[in-house]
């Protein structure tokens, strides 16, 4: 009898023997294969560069494979320093935050904030959205363009991500997003901050403007990296301040953060019983 | 909810008003009182008389399900814990072993990795989209063939269908084990699941691709009335028994042994050796 069962066939494909890398070569012990004698990153031995380069230097070359250049460097420098917490009162912070004072492993707090800003709203996955935008409309009219999305149907209630990394923030414009771009503009800025600059203005008169994730796809893009490095970029970027959060209060009672009373936590009523 | 309005307010009433204080309706605990759960008296009307699926349904959509339903789930969570260290997310599980993460962040990694647009939780969105649309299309008079071809991605490309196509093999043993289950149970096909088997016929002239496990479940979800996002989440941690299984394999047994690597076994493609520029 043929059943569905039988009739599942493995699929004649080749897999490959080794993984493939072009980043990083592990050169092997002589006694022990298992053992790296030196590790290069992209031609480069990592024990020279940690000598003669900096951190973020090292970075670009990881995800690009060349060093950057003195200016990209500080671009970058800059946008890791700016972003490197994105505060108490964010979403993924606030993660962190809630796990560190529950007491969780201290080694799960920062998978946890990550986890969180990985999303697709003021998250990782806005800013490979927001890179994508740049791309595909670097060449339009940024003011023909907010004409356009403007004809969208805005959300009645709350915040209005016109585009991915524009919009509002509880309601107006972010004020924090706007310094930071104004500050990297004077250290250069590339097709996408300027283009995006454009767009924010045009966006000014409807409450709306730069996003903190708008503002790292800009950058990310005039560095050349690519969209799908945007959400990681993004996490690893705001990292630091997640992280030092969630320790902060893993050493503090339960207490130390709000637990809302019955007058604050409000089950409705049909909730309660059937 | 959604209107046209051009011009942003920047008054923060919308937030103010929720400042400070939650406000459910899925419920809680109230000390001394009572744990609330969608108008159920958990310790009172829930336990030992619904079943852990039953539950997980209640809390992902607000709906208690009849019995049967919930162990129709939990029979597909079955079908997907499969123990074996090759399947990518079950690897994720044995890599944590060998390091000696906890079981907890082991099996939420797990979890991550088949959020994937290739198998697992992550396939959901598209692939109810398609099903929802496909009958919709069959209501407004488009035959299944011509459903099928507009999933040509050109003239003479063949038709590419999340569902009709799984990694590693072609057919799916699930199938077979959840049509038994749905039978025993007493499920009848529904719209979504007789038009998904149409599909498959066609496929199979036109492919030779058998219809995988998604394509089954996702089409008897919809029949039963849930949402997109309600699949989503009553499948979220469908891989979860599976990573466990590879994970406490692995943690078993001594740090750093399981499936170890020579230097010489990463093919290194990349730039040659050279000096760090000053």
């Amino acid at each position: 009898m043929t059943t569905r069962k039988n009739q599942v066939r493995k699929r004649d494909m080749s897999f490959a023997n080794r993984t493939m890398t072009k980043i990083w070569q592990e050169i092997p012990s002589e006694q022990n294969p298992y053992l790296a004698e030196a590790c290069r990153c992209h031609g480069y031995d990592i024990l020279e560069l940690a000598q003669k380069r900096s951190f973020s230097e090292v970075l670009f070359l990881l995800f690009q494979g060349e060093l950057p250049t003195p200016e990209q460097a500080r671009m970058l420098e800059f946008l890791f320093v700016s972003m490197i917490n994105p505060g108490p009162r964010h979403p993924a912070t606030r993660a962190a935050m809630n796990a560190g004072v529950g007491k969780t492993t201290p080694a799960h707090i920062l998978p946890i904030g990550l986890n969180a800003l990985g999303s697709e709203y003021l998250g990782g996955q806005e800013v490979e959205a927001a890179i994508r935008f740049f791309r595909k409309n670097l060449r339009d009219s940024p003011n023909a363009l907010v004409a356009e999305c403007l004809k969208g149907e805005r959300p009645h209630k709350g915040d209005w991500h016109i585009v991915p990394g524009f919009g509002s923030r509880f309601g107006e414009i972010d004020p924090m997003p706007l310094k930071i771009i104004a500050l990297l503009r004077t250290k250069g800025s590339g097709q996408a901050i300027s283009w995006g600059c454009s767009f924010a203005e045009a966006l000014k008169p409807y409450g709306m403007g730069w996003l903190s994730t708008g503002v790292v796809a800009a950058v990310l893009s005039d560095l050349g990296f690519l969209p799908q490095t945007g959400a990681g970029l993004f996490q690893l970027i705001c990292a630091p301040g997640i992280l030092a959060h969630g320790l902060e209060l893993t050493n503090k009672p339960i207490s130390a953060m709000p637990f809302l009373d019955e007058e604050h936590y409000v089950i409705e009523p049909e909730s309660r019983k059937k | 909810m959604l209107s046209n309005l051009n011009l942003a307010k920047s008054d923060t009433f919308f937030w103010d008003e929720k400042r400070g204080v939650i406000r459910t309706r899925k419920g809680g605990w109230i000390p001394g009182e009572a744990v609330y759960c969608h108008g159920f008296d958990m310790m009172e009307n829930l336990v030992g008389q619904a079943s852990y699926f039953q539950v997980l349904v209640l809390n992902a959509t607000g709906r208690l399900p009849e019995r049967r339903l919930a162990d129709w789930l939990e029979a597909y969570f079955v079908c997907n814990s499969y123990p074996d260290a090759r399947i990518w997310c079950n690897q994720v599980g044995s890599l944590f072993g060998t390091m000696r993460a906890t079981p907890v962040s082991a099996i939420s990694a797990g979890i991550l990795a088949s959020d994937s647009k290739m198998y697992g939780p992550g396939t959901i969105k598209a692939g109810v989209k398609f099903f929802v649309d496909a009958v919709a299309k069959k209501r407004g008079g488009i035959s299944v063939e011509e459903i099928v071809l507009s999933c040509q991605r050109g003239p003479r490309a063949k038709p590419v269908i999340l569902g009709y196509a799984r990694p590693v093999a072609n057919g799916d043993e699930r199938i077979e084990a959840m049509e038994r289950v749905t039978k025993k149970l007493g499920f009848e096909h529904g719209e979504h699941l007789s038009l998904a088997f149409d599909i498959e016929k066609i496929m199979l002239e036109k492919t030779k691709e058998q219809m995988n496990a998604l394509a089954y479940v996702l089409p008897f979800l919809c029949d039963q009335g849930f949402s997109v996002q309600e699949i989503y989440c009553l499948l979220a941690a469908l891989v979860y028994a599976g990573v466990i299984a590879c994970y406490a394999e692995a943690a078993d047994q001594p740090p750093e042994s399981f499936f170890p690597l020579h230097c010489e076994d990463i093919d290194y493609q990349g730039k040659p050796p050279r000096p760090v520029p000053a």
